[in-house]
C-alpha cells in the first residue's frame, strides 16, 4: 500500500486529493532537505515522513546529511543551546570549524535543486559555499525558538541569512526579525508511528503492568526531559496537593536519560529525591527509542500534564490531545496553540493551578471525555502531517510572490 | 434549471508570515493597528476564521480574542468582536473603526492592562493560495450536496473570500445562482447570512438551512471531515 493510502485511512479522501492537487502545480520539481542526522530527533522524524510523501505527490525530493567531526557536533551543540537563550561560549575558532564543515559538505553533496531547505543551525552556511548555479532557493527552517538567543551565536547566524529567499519558524513567537519573509508552518505528528498509531490492549495493558501502574485507578503523565523548564517539581507538587482527595491516583513522570545535558541529570535527582518512596508516584527513565512504551502510557492516563515553565511546540501535548486525553498545560510556547481552557484541556500558572483543573477533570467524567474527543478532533484538522505537508506545497506556491492578496493556482 | 457555466468548487490554503512585532497591552495594540500593513489587519481581523481558534472561542476576529483571554480587558474584547470587517469597503475605514474603540477604552481606564508573559500577541500577516479541487456542479441541488461535504476552507473561500473579492456584495455561491436565474429568494436568503459572526462549522449549517428552504430535497450526504 502507498504511504498516501495509508494516511488517507486517517486524514480522509478529501485532505490527500487536495495534498494532490497543489503537488500537481509543482510537479517535477527538484527538492532537496538538508540536516545533520538521519536517526534521532524531531527533525530527522519529519523528514523520514516528508521526502517520501513529497515523492509520492511528483515532486523530486532528497535528503541530504552533513557531516563533521565530533567537535563539529560539540560547536553546533553549543549554537542550539544558544539560540534557546542560554549564554555559551564560544571562541573563534568554534566559528571557524562551523565554515569549514559546511564548505566541506558542500563540495560533497550533491545540492542541485530549484529548492534547498536547510533545517536547523547546523548546516546554514552551506548556500555561502555551494556554486550559485546548482540551486535555485535557499529556504532556512528554523525548529528551535530562536526568539531570545544568545547574542554571539545569532550574530554568527545571521550572517549566512541573506543567502536565503526565505525562513520558516514553527511560530510567530520563535521568530526573530529578519530581513527575509519568515514563513510560519507549526510542526505536526504522524498519526502512524509508533508513538501515535493505534495499539492493542493487550500491549497497552502489558506496558502498565512493566512499570507497576495500575490500569483501575486514575493516572496523571508528564512526558518530558528532566529539565527545570518542564517543571516536574511543580507537578509533583500538584499531585500532593490532590493526593489526599485522591487517595488511588497514580503520577508517572516519563523522560530520558540526559546524557548530553549534565543539569538534567542533577533535576533527574531532584524528582527522584522529591518522590522519595511513594509507590504511586513514577519516576521512569526510558530509553530514546520507547515510543510504543510512551503511546501506551499517554493512551493509559486519565489527565495529561505538561506544566512547562518555558516551552517549544510542544509536540507530547499534541500527542496526549490525539489520543483523547485532556491536557493541563503551563501557559507558555506552543502549549497555548493547543490547549483551550475547557475545550481541550486547560492552561495553568502554578502548581495549586494544575491541582485545581485536574481535580476538575478527575471529578467530571464526562466533561473530561467529552474534552478529550475535541482535542482529538483539533489534532486531526490541525496538526497532522497532512496540515504541514500541505503548508510547506502552500508556501512553495507562493514564495516569488510578494503581495499579502489572494494567489489562485 | 442548469446553469450554463459550472460551479468550480475552490479550496484553499492559508500561509502565514511573522513580522516580527508583538503586543502586551492595549496601548501597543492600539500603535500597532495604527502603523501595521493592511495585510496584518486583514489576517487578524478576517482570515484568522479559517484557523482554529473561532471553532472553540466565539470571538469572530484575533483582536477581540486576545483582549478577552490575554488581557482580561472584557469590554474592550466586546466591541472588537462586534466590528464587523466585511461592512467597510476598504481597510482604512476599518482600521480607523478598530482605533476609536480602542482608543475610546483607554480613555475610561487609569492603566492599560498588560497580558502575562507568553500571551503576547504576535502580529502576522498572510497570503491565502486558492486551487481548483477539480469538482464542479451544475444544479443548485448539486450545490447543496456539495456543500455539505466540502472541506471549511472551501468554505471561507466561497463566503469570506468572496466577499472581499466582490467589495462585500456577494458570495461566490449566490453569484453563481443570480447568474444561473435561480430562486431570487435563495440568493436573498445566502446573502442575508451573518457570516462574520458564525464560525465555518455554523456557516455550513446556516447555507444548508437557506438552501433546504428553496431547493427540492435532496438526499443528505454524509458529511466528510474537513
Amino acid at each position: 500500500m502507498r504511504l498516501l493510502d495509508r494516511y488517507e485511512e486517517v486524514v480522509g479522501h478529501q485532505e490527500v486529493e487536495h495534498l494532490r492537487r497543489l503537488a500537481e502545480r509543482l510537479a517535477g520539481k527538484r527538492i532537496v532537505h538538508v540536516n545533520s542526522t538521519r536517526t534521532g530527533g524531531g527533525v530527522a522524524e519529519i523528514l523520514g515522513w516528508m521526502v517520501p510523501l513529497m515523492n509520492e505527490l511528483g515532486i523530486d525530493a532528497r535528503w541530504e546529511v552533513i557531516s563533521g567531526p565530533p567537535d563539529f557536533y560539540r560547536v553546533t551543540k553549543t549554537f542550539h543551546n544558544g539560540l534557546q537563550g542560554r549564554p555559551v561560549n564560544l571562541r573563534k575558532r568554534d566559528f571557524d570549524l562551523h565554515y569549514e564543515v559546511n564548505r566541506e559538505n558542500a563540495a560533497r553533496l550533491d545540492l542541485h535543486a530549484d529548492i534547498v531547505f536547510v533545517h536547523d543551525p547546523q548546516p546554514i552556511y552551506l548556500p555561502a559555499f555551494t556554486p550559485p548555479d546548482q540551486v535555485g532557493r535557499w529556504i532556512w527552517r528554523c525548529h528551535i525558538d530562536a526568539s531570545r538567543p544568545d547574542w554571539a551565536v545569532w550574530k554568527h547566524l545571521e550572517a549566512a541569512i541573506p543567502h536565503y529567499r526565505a525562513a520558516i519558524f514553527s511560530l510567530a513567537a520563535f521568530a526573530r526579525p529578519l530581513t527575509v519573509p519568515m514563513f510560519l508552518i507549526m510542526p505536526a505528528i504522524d498519526p502512524l508511528s509508533d508513538k501515535n498509531c493505534a495499539m492493542p490492549e493487550t500491549e497497552r495493558l502489558e506496558v502498565l503492568a512493566r512499570f507497576g501502574l495500575d490500569p483501575e485507578r486514575p493516572l496523571l503523565l508528564q512526558v518530558s526531559r528532566f529539565d527545570r523548564f518542564k517543571d516536574p517539581l511543580g507537578v509533583i507538587e500538584a499531585y500532593r496537593l490532590l493526593k489526599p482527595y485522591y487517595p488511588t491516583m497514580q503520577l508517572a513522570l516519563v523522560g530520558g536519560p540526559a546524557d548530553d545535558d549534565p543539569e538534567g541529570a542533577e533535576v533527574l535527582g531532584e524528582v527522584q529525591e522529591q518522590a522519595g518512596n511513594d509507590p504511586d508516584l513514577k519516576v521512569l527513565l526510558l530509553p530514546p527509542d520507547s515510543h510504543r512504551a510512551i503511546n501506551a502510557l499517554q493512551r493509559s492516563a486519565t489527565v495529561v500534564l505538561q506544566k512547562s515553565l518555558k516551552e517549544g511546540f510542544g509536540l507530547t501535548v499534541t500527542e496526549a490531545l490525539w489520543k483523547g486525553k485532556p491536557v493541563v498545560g503551563g501557559a507558555c510556547g506552543g502549549i497555548t496553540q493547543q490547549v483551550h481552557d475547557y475545550h481541550t484541556g486547560f492552561l495553568v500558572h502554578s502548581p495549586a493551578g494544575a491541582a485545581y483543573r485536574v481535580h476538575f477533570l478527575l471529578r467530571y467524567a464526562n466533561r473530561r471525555q467529552r474534552m478529550g474527543q475535541t482535542g482529538h478532533d483539533f489534532v486531526l484538522q490541525h496538526f497532522l502531517l497532512n496540515r504541514n505537508l500541505r503548508n510547506y506545497l502552500a508556501m512553495l506556491l507562493c514564495l516569488d510572490q510578494p503581495e499579502a492578496g489572494t494567489l489562485v493556482v | 434549471m442548469e446553469a450554463s457555466e459550472p460551479f468550480r468548487v475552490m479550496d484553499c490554503s492559508l500561509v502565514r508570515l511573522a513580522t516580527g512585532r508583538q503586543c502586551v497591552n492595549l496601548r501597543e495594540l492600539l500603535e500597532a493597528v495604527r502603523t501595521v500593513p493592511e495585510a496584518v489587519l486583514e489576517h487578524h481581523m478576517m482570515r484568522c476564521a479559517i484557523e482554529d481558534h473561532f471553532e472553540l472561542y466565539e470571538f469572530p476576529n484575533d483582536l477581540a480574542r486576545w483582549c478577552w483571554t490575554a488581557l482580561g480587558d472584557n469590554v474592550v474584547a466586546e466591541e472588537l468582536g462586534l466590528i464587523d470587517p466585511y461592512r467597510q469597503l476598504t481597510t482604512a475605514p476599518l482600521r480607523e473603526r478598530l482605533v476609536n474603540t480602542m482608543e475610546a477604552r483607554l480613555w475610561e481606564l487609569d492603566h492599560a492592562r498588560w497580558c502575562r508573559p507568553g500571551l503576547e500577541l504576535h502580529l502576522v500577516y498572510s497570503r491565502l493560495i486558492a486551487y481548483d479541487i477539480g469538482e464542479c456542479v451544475s444544479t443548485p441541488a448539486a450545490l447543496l450536496e456539495a456543500i455539505e461535504r466540502m472541506s471549511l476552507r472551501s468554505l471561507f473561500y466561497h463566503v469570506h473570500e468572496a466577499r472581499r473579492r466582490t467589495q462585500g456584495l456577494s458570495d461566490d455561491f449566490s453569484l453563481w445562482l443570480e447568474q444561473s436565474g435561480a430562486d431570487a429568494g435563495l440568493v436573498a436568503a445566502l446573502r442575508q447570512i451573518d457570516f462574520y459572526f458564525l464560525n465555518l462549522n455554523q456557516l455550513r449549517e446556516a447555507l444548508i438551512d437557506a438552501f433546504r428552504r428553496y431547493v427540492a430535497a435532496a438526499p443528505p450526504v454524509p458529511r466528510s471531515v474537513p
